[in-house]
């Protein structure tokens, strides 16, 4: 693309997804500006991470449409990649390669995808790992590393692909308590910094403090959304009003 | 005549009959890796008549006694008008049978590198094909090292069927016979197959072991 694209950099228009009886996502539309992190939050089985999913195509969807940057997601092959690649993902379980070393799960997109040299992929992998603070572990492989360590690997692997947008997929609900932060505070860094994000998490403190938006979702709908001091503060609904208060001393 | 004789007399043609055994053994076992790579690719293709064809393939190869498809090829593919040399038979026979079995040790494998994995690869943007060299087959090969060493195992064993063609050299089975037909040395002879099977084996086992704790990838 020559020139830089201007307007919201996702866009989702009357999203519809089943699994089987389940109406997962009920007539999503959602707009997500470059730079902007919007934190996706309700009770379990709302939809929130199915949404996230669907971003990327790694969860196709019934009808409605998706764009990204303008264009609408690609079905399948050559295209869809490299979208993909434009897209950074974080998931739950982190996801590391297992057979890889620190080091080269970092390189494998860049060295694969983005067919850049060896050494050049290296040099930036190792300043990554530095930024989110595992550049001693580079050598070491996935299962060698605590999980705090290996869901900050898996973010500056999503990061040397020079990501447009990052989805987090409740990043840090597989992570022991003393962990958590050391992985949020890589994402307030990122989202200082000017990324735009998706967020499915539990962490409103996180919300509260780095979310431009907060979208509440339930039974698969969006109920309401707004900033984060508004929406726990002041929340209009009776859904959200019933979920904040079930969390209320987290 | 005791196994001392068998080797003075017969020890040349033996030590060829034994290297017959490994020569075949070896190429049966990487063409059914190969082939069985191929065939587990298929299996997990997004294309669904990729997949069928993958699965029947494992699914006949895997539940064929290898004499009755070494029949087929011996006599019944020259009706077909492909007469093939003995060795080649029994060469491909063993192959296609080993590759089956190779196909399904690999999807073990292949299960146990878990979707996550998978969904990483694909949302850096690696292709399909992509996700299949550099994490599916390297991660499935070093998990399944110690069944693909049962596998070498029984493939050596397989040659045995090599004993019921006609080669030249035998291999170690065949080998029982020759020696059985031209002098009273057939137990004896048998002893000293068995041994030759029973040593390759276990040496085998042992390098396997070796290298699975070289490669295995930590959990």
């Amino acid at each position: 693309m020559a020139e830089e694209y201007a307007g919201p950099i996702i866009q989702m228009r009357h999203v519809d997804k089943h699994f089987g009886q389940l109406h997962v996502l009920k007539d999503i539309n959602l707009e997500v500006a470059k730079g902007e992190v919007v934190v996706l939050i309700g009770p379990s089985g709302s939809g929130k991470s199915t949404l996230c999913r669907t971003i990327n195509r790694l969860e196709t969807i019934d009808s409605g449409e998706i764009l990204f940057q303008g264009v609408k997601l690609p079905e399948e092959g050559k295209e869809l990649a490299a979208l993909r690649a434009e897209i950074g993902m974080v998931f739950q379980s982190f996801n590391l390669f297992a057979h890889k070393t620190i080091l080269d799960n970092v390189t494998m997109g860049p060295v694969e995808v983005l067919h850049r040299p060896r050494k050049e992929a290296e040099a930036e992998a190792m300043e990554l790992l530095a930024r989110v603070g595992v550049a001693e572990q580079a050598a070491k492989v996935p299962a060698q590393l605590s999980g705090g360590q290996q869901q900050r690997v898996a973010i500056a692997r999503s990061l040397a692909m020079h990501p447009k947008a990052m989805l987090f997929d409740e990043p840090t609900s597989a992570l022991d308590p003393e962990m958590i932060n050391e992985v949020l505070d890589v994402m307030v860094e990122l989202a200082r910094q000017g990324m735009t994000m998706v967020v499915v998490t539990h962490e409103m403190n996180f919300a509260r403090r780095v979310a431009n938006r907060v979208v509440f979702m339930a039974d698969g709908q969006i109920v309401e959304q707004n900033t984060p001091d508004e929406f726990f503060d002041h929340p209009q609904s009776e859904r959200a009003k019933d979920f904040l208060d079930s969390i209320k001393g987290h | 005549m005791g196994v001392a004789e068998v080797f003075t007399e017969f020890g040349d043609i033996y030590l060829q009959s034994v290297l017959s055994t490994w020569l075949m053994t070896a190429v049966c076992f990487a063409g059914g890796l190969l082939l069985g790579i191929v065939a587990t690719v298929m299996r997990v293709s997004p294309l669904k008549p990729l997949r069928v064809v993958g699965d029947v393939y494992v699914q006949l190869f895997r539940n064929i006694p290898t004499v009755s498809l070494l029949v087929i090829f011996v006599y019944a593919l020259p009706y077909l008008g492909a007469t093939l040399p003995y060795r080649t038979c029994l060469i491909a026979c063993v192959i296609l049978i080993v590759s089956a079995f190779a196909s399904e040790n690999f999807m073990s494998g292949i299960n146990a590198i878990g979707v996550g994995q998978i969904e990483a690869a694909r949302s850096i943007g690696l292709s399909f094909t992509q996700i299949i060299r550099h994490v599916v087959i390297p991660q499935s090969l070093r998990t399944t090292v110690l069944p693909m060493t049962n596998l070498l195992i029984a493939t050596l064993l397989t040659t045995a069927m090599g004993s019921q063609v006609p080669l030249k050299p035998p291999e170690l089975t065949g080998m029982v016979n020759y020696v059985n037909s031209r002098s009273v040395a057939g137990i004896s002879a048998f002893v000293v197959s068995a041994i030759c099977y029973a040593g390759t084996s276990v040496v085998l086992g042992f390098l396997g072991n070796l290298l699975d704790k070289k490669v295995r990838i930590i959990r």
